[in-house]
């Protein structure tokens, strides 16, 4: 091929590559902006965590969603994944400060910065409110990861022999996840794994539901309790609550 | 006078082991990068915490050095410098051949390569800057296409269109480059400045490299070059562009210590660990404040050899301040519980270390490898290079 043919046929496909762009950069819109109603936007989940019931030491909501959703762990900080996970806090710069353990996880906020940098739409925010992860789409990217404020997400960054969950899938190294709020338990009308756990162990701690109806325990206790969220004032609008902050 | 352009010859013992060994290192990336995705990608030096590294690191270094490239095209095309004319085939060349890097060290640095080819095509985000930005990456190569091919058939007026257009569109990509960083809210990237700080990080990097290719070129091909050509673009050029860039890196970290809100983030990133080191030392002192001092002195800013010298120092310290601009913001943790403090937890939390391994170094050097090779037998292949360049035409 001499130069000429080579210039030309590099110009068109460049100029294809480009003109292919700037059409999905003029047709594109964002699905999770569709406003018509249907089964999924009748409800808006959201959770309340009581500070005060949850044990410290207790770790039994983070083994239930590691069995339920096959989170991968590694043993090594590094690239451990946990969906949700206990943190320890105290003041700043004060000795007799005690310690609260925080339970963690996807905030799914009403403003997700993880949904708006994604660059293939894989990490979108359901018309349910829930932030969710098309693992079938994510390139590996990780911008999610950059953007998200919380550090609640994680990257597969190898694969995890374990398979506990036989009836979820597990998630092949290369892409990102974080808590979906189990929505493949609540699509059958179950609760997260985490909640029934907490539950059952007679801590119950967590509470679950649809902020939507004003009767659910979720919005009586975010109408009558003084309750925070973290880093609201980043303007995300996280719908996880915590009482006792 | 008409300027003369030749291929060079490509036959001598150099030529042939300059182009073995770059494409045994473009060969080394391709094997780093198929472990990589074989096995995952843990084998490079990024964690849950630091998602972004190396590779990430070069992209946004190489996707600035086409910036500065372009410039010194556009001195010819744009403001029809003619003595510039014998630079500006190679300098549109390289632009178009380090946008190419810049692609190829993002797209070997994601999780699922197998999809990149389809997935932001069928499901394009526009608020999504790593959606954008490649747009105007492939749209700035093929820009840079039109404009050799300008270049090579000698159409006055295309020239000047097509490099007018692809200097506005330059324009454009550094800022979309920096916004990726600065759009996202994160103590150290979050930053208006960040943009056009990069912007004119990239005019200087790609100025130097310039300086740095034409001299070896000119010289390795014992082809005849006008020492005030290469002057002007030292003194003149280079030394704005570098004046330029550190002032507004330097509003961008007062600003940041000044207010109370980022300081800790702010002292973090000046006195807060080994990228310190890189920031005082690789960017401010060898990678600024050194150079500027050749370029000023008119002793050492006449030689050609300090310029040289003075121009390896600027680009040594543009790829500091790309690592920067990337790696210390991750490192540093987002403030989860403002005014508390984080005592325990199973991930990391709080300030975390991140190192290079072994294989991330060899795809970065194999990206190296690859536009070495391109730019080495593009010289063979097109006629790139003028057979000399003189002050007055």
């Amino acid at each position: 091929m001499n130069r000429r043919k080579f210039l030309k046929k590099g110009g068109m496909v460049l100029s294809g590559t480009v003109c292919a762009d700037g059409l999905l950069l003029l047709t594109s819109c964002n699905p999770s902006e569709t406003t018509k109603e249907n089964r999924l936007s009748r409800h808006k989940w959201g959770m309340v965590i009581d500070l005060n019931k949850c044990k410290p030491e207790c770790t039994a909501c983070m083994e239930a969603c590691r069995q339920e959703n096959n989170v991968a762990f590694h043993g090594d900080k590094r690239w451990d994944i946990h969906w949700i996970r206990k943190v320890g806090i105290q003041e700043r710069h004060s000795e007799n400060a005690g310690e609260k353990m925080i339970p963690m996880l996807c905030n799914h906020c009403e403003n997700p910065p993880c949904a708006q940098v994604c660059p293939v739409q894989a990490t979108y925010k359901r018309d349910d409110g829930i932030v969710i992860v098309d693992h079938h789409r994510c390139i590996g990217c990780r911008y999610c990861m950059i953007a998200c404020p919380y550090n609640a997400r994680f990257f597969n960054y190898k694969d995890d022999p374990d398979w506990p969950n036989k009836s979820y899938p597990k998630r092949s190294h290369g892409v990102a996840e974080s808590c979906h709020f189990c929505a493949h338990l609540l699509d059958q009308g179950k609760r997260p794994a985490c909640v029934d756990t907490c539950e059952k162990i007679g801590v119950k701690a967590i509470y679950f539901g649809d902020l939507k109806d004003p009767n659910s325990e979720v919005s009586q206790l975010i109408a009558d309790t003084p309750l925070k969220r973290i880093r609201a004032d980043l303007g995300t609008e996280p719908k996880v609550y915590y009482k006792g902050l | 006078m008409e300027v003369q352009f030749a291929k060079i010859e490509g036959k001598s013992g150099p030529f042939y082991l300059a182009t073995g060994l770059l494409a045994g290192l473009g060969l080394a990336g391709v094997y780093a990068t198929y472990l990589m995705h074989e096995h995952g990608i843990y084998l490079s030096g990024m964690t849950n915490r630091v998602p972004w590294g190396l590779q990430i690191a070069m992209a946004i270094f190489y996707i600035g050095l086409s910036a500065g490239s372009l410039v010194v095209s556009g001195l010819y095309g744009i403001f029809g410098k003619a003595e510039y004319k014998p630079f500006a085939r190679i300098a549109a060349y390289l632009a178009m051949l380090f946008l190419i890097a810049g692609l190829l060290s993002i797209l070997t640095d994601q999780g699922r390569i197998d999809r990149v080819f389809v997935e932001p095509f069928t499901h394009f985000n526009a608020s999504s800057m790593f959606s954008i930005n490649p747009s105007l990456y492939s749209g700035h190569i093929m820009i840079c296409v039109i404009y050799l091919w300008a270049l090579f058939k000698e159409k006055g007026k295309l020239t000047k269109i097509a490099s007018l257009t692809v200097c506005l569109w330059a324009i454009g990509t550094h800022t979309g480059t920096g916004a990726i960083f600065a759009f996202v809210p994160r103590e150290l990237y979050n930053s208006p400045l960040l943009p056009p700080s990069f912007v004119a990080a990239a005019l200087s990097s790609g100025a130097a490299l310039m300086i740095l290719v034409i001299v070896t070129l000119f010289r390795a091909t014992r082809r005849k070059i006008d020492d005030d050509l290469i002057i002007w673009m030292g003194r003149r050029l280079l030394a704005v562009f570098l004046l330029c860039a550190l002032y507004v890196m330097l509003i961008e970290n007062v600003h940041r210590v000044y207010l109370m809100a980022s300081r800790e983030a702010g002292l973090f990133f000046l006195f807060g660990g080994f990228h310190s080191v890189l920031f005082w030392g690789g960017l401010i002192f060898f990678g600024s404040i050194v150079p500027a001092l050749l370029l000023f002195i008119k002793r050492t800013g006449t030689s050609i050899p300090w310029i040289v010298f003075a121009s390896g120092l600027v680009v040594f310290g543009v790829l500091c301040e790309r690592f920067l601009i990337v790696v210390p913001g991750l490192i540093h943790p987002p403030d989860l519980f403002p005014g508390m403090e984080i005592t325990r937890s199973v991930i990391e939390e709080g300030i975390v270390q991140y190192s290079i391994s072994f294989l991330e170094l060899l795809q970065a050097l194999g990206v190296f490898g690859i536009i070495g090779f391109a730019f080495l037998v593009g010289l063979r292949v097109f006629p790139l290079a003028p057979k000399e360049a003189r002050a007055e035409l």
